[in-house]
């Protein structure tokens, strides 16, 4: 029985050994092999570009706080002034193409504040989520136009102002919400009317920056030609180099000129007047704010042309009209 | 001496089991584990950052909402990585009173992405000074090519001609460009993509693209006269048709901004380019995808192309009136 059972240990014991030799063996094999790695190296792919995503957000965020030592309601002196970009917009197909590539460019800039203010009853979702992930500090607002004031389909583009609620809107909230944060630097800054359709260059903004009271540049594109400008002479502004009604009290595009955040606040009433007549829009806002030969030229001395009035085709639709006459247009759960 | 031996089958019998573990352990479960780690991880990190961000909430007005963000600011491209494959953009350009406000926007975009080089070609017998300062100036990587289209290819009257293909030679240059600047053996990852300077990209389209293993396809907004067209994609997730009205059964019915190739199969099928001449309207992308790849081996992207991450704008062109026939402004000044 002994022996038996001896036995049978053993011959256990060495089948064990035998096995798991075997097995050692098939693993340092399959070891030596080249592997299918791609199915991992996408998900290590992705995970990689999504944390060096994370890791310059984290980084710049260790910057910022080592810099300033103080918490976010005291700004440090040295900071530059922020510049308040009020951009009006309305719902339409291309609207969030614009918004998105506006956001983009802003992101570069430092100390930017974009104030959106939406022609509509009240937020839209797909500007509120384009805001959020926009990683830009912003403030979202609304205001609707009225009815008599708004363009209807087929009116060409000049027959009413637009925007000018929802400038005024933005204004008047810029304005409530400095009278709420006290101390000197809070009246440091810039105010930017961007439209959402034009092209800026980066530079445009560390231009305005300096603004003391209201500054002005050239803008291309726009009155008919290649660019407008101020004509700069002695460091001032004498008169306007404009192909159309250069009579106006400042002949100049809403992308032309900056005002600083202290004049917008000294001159309350200070607003775009919407019953102005045609392409006096912006010299309704100046005309309460500033003089001539006040203005600061920028861009050297009025030379070179950063920002452009570029205007957006409106997609054709005729092929999705006809499908949804049939009841086949596209998903508009999908947002465009 | 029964223990002794005991001891050394009991030895024996173990040690190869803990070899074979530690090994497999290293090949097998690692890579696993970390992905699921780096999850957790990021799902930490976001967390956190909304706690922050929810902090900084104004509570007195419920209508206005402010939102103070830290930072993500670039002014120059991000560092560059070897890991990430290189994204190659082939943008053709010409010379028209909108050209600088495109390119411009579209560098804007561009110093977003990481790994990205920048080929833009221009229809221009020469290269024309406005690009190579853009370009110098942007900090962006990039490879400044020019070749000009013969006259009798070039648009013919209305430029809304959808029949004739534009920056088709611009095009292929490019791609001849990167074949005789990367060698297909050794090359680093790429992926190469064809934007045009009007359209508008999102940030997350370029890191959709990345991860194209042949050819990836996702929809494009505006284009066949639709809000979007787009793939059709089935519950496997491989693409079994075209959504669009205009010509449906083109063999690849997609925009040049819907797609997105592998370098190295450029690389390895150095016959393919844009056909130049009998292409009928919207079958210039299908002229090169047929050579490059099938129906089955395309990848769809934006969620299963379910989302729209590139819209195809186009830039009205400007009415210049009031420049008159001798220009009324100082052709000096650079627009």
């Amino acid at each position: 029985m002994a022996t038996r059972m001896k036995l049978k240990l053993k011959t256990v014991f060495v089948l064990y050994f035998m096995v798991s030799l075997l097995g050692l063996v098939y693993a340092l094999m399959q070891l030596g092999q080249r592997c299918d790695c791609t199915e991992h190296d996408l998900p290590k792919d992705r995970t990689i570009s999504r944390l060096r995503g994370e890791l310059h957000r984290l980084q710049e965020q260790m910057r910022k706080i080592e810099a300033t030592k103080q918490p976010q309601k005291q700004p440090v002196k040295p900071s530059p002034p922020t510049i308040f970009v009020i951009t009006p917009t309305y719902a339409r197909l291309v609207q969030k193409a614009e918004l998105t590539r506006l956001s983009q460019t802003f992101l570069h800039v430092p100390q930017l504040h974009w104030i959106v203010v939406e022609d509509s009853p009240h937020k839209t979702p797909l500007v509120t989520d384009l805001l959020m992930k926009s990683g830009l500090t912003y403030t979202h607002l609304h205001m609707p136009t009225a009815k008599d004031r708004k363009l209807q389909e087929g009116d060409p583009s000049w027959l009413k102002p637009r925007g000018v609620e929802q400038r005024n809107e933005g204004l008047r909230w810029l304005r409530e919400d400095r009278r709420a944060q006290p101390g000197g630097d809070s009246q440091h800054g810039v105010v930017y009317f961007a439209d959402d359709d034009n092209t800026y260059s980066l530079q445009i903004f560390e231009e305005m920056r300096s603004t003391q009271r209201v500054s002005v540049w050239p803008v291309g594109l726009v009155g008919g030609m290649k660019y407008e400008r101020p004509v700069v002479e002695g460091g001032k502004v004498v008169r306007f180099h404009t192909g159309w009604r250069p009579s106006r009290p400042f002949p100049m595009d809403m992308a032309g000129f900056a005002v600083s955040l202290k004049l917008v606040l000294a001159n309350p009433e200070a607003c775009f007047d919407g019953d102005a007549p045609m392409g006096l829009l912006e010299s309704s806002l100046l005309q309460g704010l500033v003089t001539i030969d006040e203005l600061e030229p920028k861009a050297d001395n009025c030379t070179k042309v950063l920002v452009w009035h570029t205007r957006t085709e409106k997609p054709k639709m005729k092929r999705e009209e006809a499908l949804q006459a049939q009841g086949l247009g596209s998903d508009p759960a999908v947002e465009v | 001496m029964p223990k002794r031996r005991d001891i050394l089958a009991i030895v024996l019998i173990v040690l190869p089991w803990t070899l074979l573990i530690t090994v497999w352990h290293q090949s097998a479960i690692a890579p696993l584990l970390a992905i699921r780690k780096d999850d957790g991880v990021d799902g930490k990190r976001e967390a956190g950052g909304q706690v922050q961000d929810s902090k900084e909430y104004c509570a007195s007005d419920k209508d206005i909402v402010e939102v103070v963000r830290t930072e993500y600011v670039y002014t120059r491209p991000p560092p560059w990585s070897d890991v990430l494959p290189t994204i190659h953009i082939i943008t053709p350009t010409y010379s028209r009173p909108v050209q600088k406000a495109e390119l411009t926007r579209l560098a804007n975009t561009f110093l977003h992405v990481p790994n990205l080089h920048w080929i833009l070609v221009e229809d221009s017998q020469r290269r024309t000074t406005l690009v190579t300062r853009l370009l110098r100036e942007t900090g962006l990587n990039y490879t400044h090519l020019n070749v000009e289209t013969p006259r009798n290819y070039k648009l013919r009257g209305d430029t809304r001609d959808p029949r004739i293909p534009r920056g088709t030679m611009q095009r292929n240059l490019a791609l001849r460009w990167l074949r005789e600047t990367f060698n297909a053996n050794s090359s680093q990852a790429g992926v190469v993509y064809f934007a045009d300077d009007d359209n508008t990209y999102s940030l997350e389209l370029f890191e959709e693209m990345r991860s194209t293993r042949k050819v990836s396809v996702w929809p494009v907004a505006f284009v066949g006269g639709l809000r979007y067209e787009s793939p059709k994609v089935n519950a496997a997730g491989k693409v079994y048709g075209w959504k669009t009205v205009f010509d449906p059964h083109r063999p690849f019915a997609i925009d040049m901004a819907g797609f997105a190739i592998n370098l190295r199969l450029i690389l390895f099928k150095p016959q393919a380019y844009f056909k130049l001449r009998g292409v009928k309207g919207g079958y210039q992308e299908s002229s090169l995808l047929r050579e490059l790849v099938t129906l089955n081996d395309l990848e769809p992207k934006a969620a299963n192309c379910t989302k729209i991450l590139v819209w195809h704008t186009r830039t009205e062109k400007p009415v210049l009136v009031n420049e008159g026939k001798k220009g009324f402004t100082d052709p000096n000044v650079e627009i």
